[in-house]
């Protein structure tokens, strides 16, 4: 009965050593489907490149029946899988840089790492900014421990909040991805660039 | 001419489908193995605790943020599980450039633009984009991928908040990309 | 595209399947033995049947008692309000609902306290909650409640106080004959004890 680790049955140590063996095929999968390329990554905000879109949505969604699924047949225990809690106004604002550092920076902390890895010098120095700006943020955290501490929800999820069942919202979910996969599929002819 | 080369370099990246379908896995793996998602920013906050615990002991207990962290961190704030797997993500990215033939030391950028310039937006990029990370506790893969997989609201609305803020701001630099 | 339509139409199925499957099938929170153990080593099912009393005294619309003795017991006496769930029969289809629920506090009662405990045992595995154990059963309750022991001289102020709530208490619930004192404020004003909290590892995680 999974998760493996909160229930005991692999060790700690496994468990940063099966991390590592996560995070190559991560690594990989990501290059592999071109998010070391911050062209490509920015590509999804003036339509010739949706990958982004495309990669995202279909991760979460399988990753999200696999779940689901798995604890359709007991073979996972939800309650002791981590779901994100919710501070509403630092998730938010939170996003909102974010927003401005990726379409700026052309890069997310797991795609630099991936870029870095193929020798992308932007890549590189995407990273030297994340630790000046985690950094930055501890540092000045005083100023912003009211914004990050408020309006703290507990661990809602999406299908609680709209009073409707998990499965119910992961179909929805299904039909919304597909709908923007269509759009996606249409912007990539109509706003085609040339590679470089 | 340019037509010809489009297409070889599509070619060698794997179907965007597929390779969200992989992605997905490798999520579910890491949630049936260790109960939690994949992340990314939370590497970069061990390393920088590390970095200060290592540089000034005390800097740490007077930077709560930070004292917290080591706190709940037996041990290096470096055993932590995401630092093993961005380590991990490091190899598996490299393997994988490796094998397309991908590997070049290089600054990509838009020919419209210098790479000097495309340097100093990474460079802004990133420290906007750590900030960020810690802020909303979590970047995209952690909070919003991961978040999502697990029907998390507050990783939801952290991923709107992204992709809304990008796509608002798309306009303002669009000079760097097309 | 073509890759497009075959995604579509693998994962709208999987989609439809796992919508249509019943919210409780999908999520299930047994518990382990050892998580059990420690939940029951700690007691928290128990709880008092003074604050029972106050309870049924305040008419707490809450509370939902649950006899989990045979049938011919129960017709013979049974608490106010109380249902009979009989224990050999605790996890027939026709209960479920009014085990596995998060609308009453359910109170299990027998005579001593082992079998309501053995009832709480079986259903806390299964995950439900807001299943609680009455203490002492109804042994302790007549000999208790009932006919509440008079505290002697020396005894401190708290004896007295909940010897008048149980008077007053035993009045109201058809008890030994007494005459009911101005019991000014029951004991315990009906602290509803904490919903089991689970003794679960938190999960952790985070970007």
């Amino acid at each position: 009965m999974g998760p493996l680790a909160p229930n005991e049955i692999i060790s700690e140590n496994t468990n940063f050593l099966l991390a590592f063996f996560i995070g190559i095929a991560f690594g990989w999968v990501l290059e592999s489907s071109g998010f070391s390329s911050s062209r490509k990554l920015a590509g999804i905000f003036y339509g010739y490149d949706t990958v982004v879109l495309k990669v995202f949505f279909t991760a979460a969604l399988t990753a999200m029946l696999g779940l689901l699924f798995m604890s359709l047949f007991g073979w996972i225990d939800l309650d002791l899988v981590y779901i994100n809690p919710t501070y509403l106004t630092s998730a938010i604002a939170g996003g909102v840089v974010m927003g401005v550092g990726f379409i700026m920076g052309g890069f997310c902390p797991g795609t630099s790492f991936c870029g870095a890895a193929i020798g992308k010098i932007d890549a590189m120095v995407f990273i030297g900014g994340l630790f000046i700006g985690v950094y930055g943020f501890a540092f000045t955290y005083g100023w912003w421990e009211k914004l990050y501490l408020a309006r703290y929800l507990g661990e809602p999820k999406i299908s609680d909040k709209l009073g409707i069942s998990d499965g119910l919202f992961g179909l929805l979910m299904i039909l919304a991805a597909l709908g923007m996969f269509v759009v996606a599929e249409w912007a990539e002819k109509t706003f085609a660039r040339e590679e470089y | 001419m340019s037509n010809n080369i489009s297409i070889n370099k599509s070619r060698r990246y794997l179907n965007p489908y597929l390779g969200g379908v992989l992605l997905g896995l490798v999520l579910l793996a890491a949630n049936f193995v260790s109960g939690r998602g994949l992340g990314a920013s939370g590497a970069i906050k061990s390393v920088v605790a590390t970095t200060i615990g290592t540089v000034n002991k005390e800097a740490i207990s007077s930077m709560p943020f930070m004292a917290e962290y080591a706190e709940s961190h037996s041990g290096s704030p470096m055993k932590s599980w995401l630092v093993f797997q961005m380590l991990g993500v490091i190899v598996g990215g490299f393997l994988s450039g490796a094998v397309a033939g991908r590997l070049k030391l290089k600054v990509e950028h838009s020919p419209k633009i210098t790479s000097r310039r495309r340097l100093i937006f990474a460079l802004a990029g990133g420290v906007l984009f750590g900030f960020g990370s810690q802020l909303g506790r979590g970047c995209t893969s952690g909070s919003a991928l991961s978040g999502m997989a697990v029907l998390s609201l507050g990783g939801f609305l952290t991923m709107m908040a992204i992709f809304g803020t990008a796509f608002a701001l798309a306009y303002f630099f669009r000079k760097n990309w097309i | 595209m073509k890759q497009l339509k075959l995604l579509a139409l693998i994962i709208i199925p999987l989609g439809i399947i796992i919508a249509a499957m019943p919210a409780d099938k999908v999520k299930q929170s047994r518990l382990t033995p050892d998580e059990l153990l420690q939940e029951a080593g700690a007691g928290v099912q128990f709880i008092s049947p003074d604050v029972v009393a106050d309870m049924l005294v305040q008419k707490d619309p809450s509370l939902r008692l649950i006899d989990v003795r045979t049938p011919e017991e129960f017709e013979n006496y049974s608490l106010p309000g109380a249902i009979n769930v009989p224990l050999s029969n605790l996890l027939s289809d026709e209960y479920t609902d009014k085990l596995n629920q998060d609308a009453y506090m359910n109170v299990f009662y027998s005579n001593g306290s082992v079998y309501a405990n053995q009832a709480w045992m079986i259903t806390r595995q299964l995950g439900y909650e807001n299943n609680f154990v009455m203490e002492g059963g109804l042994n302790y309750w007549f000999g208790n409640i009932l006919s509440p022991v008079t505290p002697s001289q020396t005894s401190p102020d708290e004896e007295f106080a909940r010897y008048d709530f149980r008077k007053s208490a035993a009045a109201a619930l058809g008890g030994g004959g007494v005459i009911s004192s101005d019991a000014a404020s029951p004991v315990s004003k009906a602290v509803k004890p904490p919903v089991t909290a689970k003794a679960k590892k938190k999960p952790s995680g985070g970007c």
